[in-house]
């Protein structure tokens, strides 16, 4: 049903896209891959108007076509769905699907049983178990998504184009999702699918393009989409697992007693060594951020932790940092970047005392600052060009990688990470687990929570699985297994 | 010059060419040493008030009781004159009204949650109900020390006194946003409050300490203005809020970020000043300039809008 041929942008110098050419049939799903700033994006918006291309045609079922806006593209079926696109938390599943459309109406009045008629005919197509009568505040995070997905289709969407959709769900929900995704193709419509997580891409579409530069420079067909393909295509190498047995002798860092807080509401208990990766896994809401969080201070807790050998009673952030932890928050929009600041002034914010010229006096040495700034850059190995450049201009995997040059400098204890590698591409979570495993070997206790299964098994020295707000078990590397984490962190039977 | 570089000076080109209309307009009353010099006497108090708004929109809050505070600061003051207190001790005493009522502020926003626009509009509320009641509802004119006189009439060396407090009081404020460690937080805290928390900011005292700043800065200007004036109303403060908000808004068109600064908040107050000075030279009507004022604000925000688009 689409085809562009010769697709060129340029931005300035640079070109965003370059003669790219691409067709899809009805029912079909394409995969497209590639590293952060490859042109994704842009290509994404040229197809849903939102930008326009300097060379090149688009045609919709063989007539071409020209965007002007936004609004032509909805209007040919065009659907993108973000996978944080705003719903409105107080409105059910059909208001939500209703949002910017005109309702229907009866006697003037707007027919909410119509409506919810319409609405309920496609759900019971893609999403029988979805409830579509709940505030969507209410709706568990995958269900959410439904919701997006529902909306898109519902409206006459012929073309989704489906960015990160999984990004902020744990693989179990994942599967659930693309259960629904399936569904949703089943009905005859076309998908496009960018992810970063090249196993379900591999999963998923029938077709595969890789991106890079701005071009295309692999296409894969049925079999031949598979992760290591697409992955050298984009001129990475596959990450190994690494086969470190934990050092038992090494002296615990934290130990953590009895501790609850937030959605961790069982007793949890964990030591942490020197030089040790621990893994949290779990589903969202499992309970693994919140022992992050209170081991930050970040949020209240009650129990006992030992730092180093003393005791440990964090009220704020501010007094973790005085005791040698430092943390990688997830979510680095909300709760990590300040995007109109200046890369040094995003680095240097948590330490910034430490840059006095002369003592007492809290002015900081801009030169101490930014020759810093360039030490702890190499270390994390961030790409950017001038250091006074504006965070929002860096790609996901460099913005990730600048929180973690926040604490590049200093010896810290205990290094807490919240999903570190979400929404980022696989080059920069290549790097970023390089830097994992380095800060580690420097001999920090190492907490890593993350949702990704496969990132538990790499990374990991031991992985302690969280379900319905607790530990429910700590496997060591021999004993863990794909199919052992997910068995322990299911938590359907009890729901 | 690049677009987002005639962004950023559109907004001082504009002002240099409203000078230079009215220099032209009315050139023996408007460019007049007599009228630039009054011109900075009318700004002082205002400027002020604007750098209090610019510090509280820093961490990305409201102050709306700036009018208020600056209101009771001079009716206190007044009213321990009256007592035949020393200046000495009445205006330290209304300075520590307004950082106490800014504290304040700060604890229900910051400790509280309650959102500012709220908390700062019921608090100024109460202060104006206590600077009525002090004052009686009557202008107070009673006979005023003379080192009070002192503060904010007259000149050194020609230039108006309030012309240097507008220096000391901006080129502090600026100085502190742009260089020092509580500078660098109030942005962090402004630009992403959670993130701000996360690493580590002691958020609740910084919030707290700008709210009393803003507020002893609004109990200056109210006492900056009563010197000038010699005589003090109950409601003689509240004329400030809009217009300081109007100049930060303005400012913030000529900052690369949209981030409020104190030199964009001066130019804020600057062409504000200068439209009202020089329609009043011309002739224009006060509902008139009014209107112009208005217009001025939106245009400015709504060009900033439109190149930000592009």
């Amino acid at each position: 049903m689409l085809e562009l041929s010769g697709i060129s942008r340029r931005f300035g110098a640079t070109h965003a896209l370059e003669d790219v050419s691409l067709a899809l049939s009805e029912g079909e799903v394409l995969g497209l891959v590639g590293p952060n700033g490859a042109g994704k994006s842009t290509l994404i918006k040229i197809i849903a108007g939102a930008d326009r291309p300097d060379a090149g045609e688009i045609r919709i079922d063989g007539t071409p076509v020209q965007f002007h806006s936004a609004h032509d593209a909805y209007a040919a079926g065009i659907r993108v769905i973000h996978q944080d696109a705003p719903l409105v938390p107080g409105f059910d599943t059909v208001e939500n699907c209703y949002l910017g459309r005109a309702y229907p109406r009866r006697f003037g009045r707007i027919d909410r049983k119509a409506m919810r008629r319409a609405i309920a005919e496609v759900a019971a197509d893609i999403a029988p178990e979805l409830d579509l009568d709940l505030p969507v505040m209410f709706l568990p995070p995958a269900e959410r998504q439904f919701v997006r997905l529902l909306r898109a289709v519902a409206d006459k969407g012929r073309l989704l184009i489906l960015d990160e959709p999984t990004a902020a769900l744990p693989a179990e929900d994942a599967e659930r999702f693309y259960d629904v995704l399936r569904r949703t193709r089943e009905r005859g419509t076309s998908i496009i699918l960018v992810s970063h997580r090249l196993d379900e891409i591999a999963d998923f579409c029938g077709r595969a393009v890789v991106i890079r530069d701005g071009r295309i420079v692999a296409r894969f067909v049925e079999s031949e989409v598979k992760p290591e393909s697409m992955i050298a295509a984009m001129g990475g190498s596959a990450s190994e697992r690494s086969t470190r047995a934990t050092d038992t002798s090494a002296p615990k860092i934290i130990e953590i007693d009895g501790v609850t807080a937030g959605d961790l509401t069982r007793p949890a208990a964990l030591d942490v060594h020197a030089g040790e990766v621990i893994a949290l896994y779990g589903l969202a809401g499992s309970g693994r951020s919140s022992l992050l969080n209170a081991i930050w201070g970040a949020i209240p807790w009650v129990g006992k932790m030992r730092l180093a050998g003393a005791d440990y009673a964090p009220r704020s952030p501010r007094q973790a940092i005085a005791r040698g932890v430092s943390c990688v928050p997830a979510d680095r929009h909300r709760s990590g970047l300040f995007v109109s600041e200046d890369l040094v002034f995003n680095k240097t914010l948590p330490l910034l005392s430490g840059y006095r010229r002369l003592r007492g006096l809290p002015v900081p040495d801009v030169k101490a600052e930014q020759a810093e700034f360039v030490v702890a850059a190499e270390r994390v190995s961030l790409s950017y060009g001038d250091p006074k450049q504006l965070a929002r201009t860096l790609s996901g995997g460099n913005q990730q990688k600048l929180i973690f040059a926040r604490w590049a400098n200093r010896h810290s204890k205990v290094m807490l990470l919240d999903e570190p590698t979400e929404g980022v591409d696989v080059m920069a979570k290549a790097t970023i687990k390089d830097i994992i495993r380095a800060i580690a070997a420097d001999g920090n206790a190492v907490l890593v929570s993350t949702s990704d299964r496969d990132e538990a098994l790499e990374l990991g020295d031991r992985i302690a699985v969280f379900r319905q707000g607790g530990i429910v078990r700590v496997f060591t590397r021999a004993e863990a297994s794909a199919e052992a984490l997910s068995a322990a962190a299911q938590s359907r039977e009890a729901a | 010059m690049t677009r987002t570089n005639l962004n950023r000076f559109g907004t001082l080109i504009a002002f240099v060419l409203l000078c230079i209309g009215f220099s032209i307009a009315a050139p023996a009353a408007f460019a007049s040493p007599a009228n630039v010099f009054n011109l900075v006497q009318q700004m002082a108090t205002l400027a002020i008030v604007a750098t209090a708004a610019t510090l509280v929109m820093t961490i990305s809050e409201f102050d709306l009781s700036v009018g208020f505070s600056a209101s009771l600061a001079a009716v206190i003051c007044f009213v321990l004159f009256g007592q035949g207190y020393d200046v000495w001790l009445a205006v330290p005493a209304a300075l520590l009204v307004g950082i106490v009522g800014g504290a304040a502020n700060g604890v229900l926003v910051a400790r509280f949650g309650i959102p500012s626009f709220v908390a700062t509009l019921a608090l100024g509320t109460i202060l104006s109900g206590f600077a009525f009641g002090l004052s009686g509802g009557q202008s107070l004119f009673q006979s005023v020390p003379d080192g009070f006189k002192s503060l904010a009439r007259g000149d050194v060396f020609g230039i108006p006194v309030l012309g240097f407090w507008i220096v000391a009081v901006l080129g502090v404020a600026a100085f502190v946003l742009t260089q020092t460690e509580f500078g660098r937080r109030l942005r962090a805290i402004g630009g992403n409050a959670q993130a701000a928390r996360l690493a580590g900011l002691p958020i609740v005292r910084d919030v707290i300490v700008t709210f009393a700043i803003a507020g002893g800065l609004s109990a200056l200007a109210g006492l900056l203005l009563a010197s000038r004036l010699g005589s003090v109303q109950h409601t003689m403060g509240e004329p400030l809020l809009l217009p300081a908000y109007a100049a930060v808004f303005i400012g913030t068109t000529a900052s690369p970020t949209g981030a409020p600064t104190v030199a964009g908040t001066l130019l804020g107050v600057a062409i504000t000043g200068v439209m009202v000075n020089g329609m009043t030279i011309v002739g224009v009507e006060p509902f008139v300039q009014k209107i112009m004022t208005g217009v001025i604000i939106l245009v400015a925000v709504l060009l900033r809008r439109v190149g930000r688009a592009r």
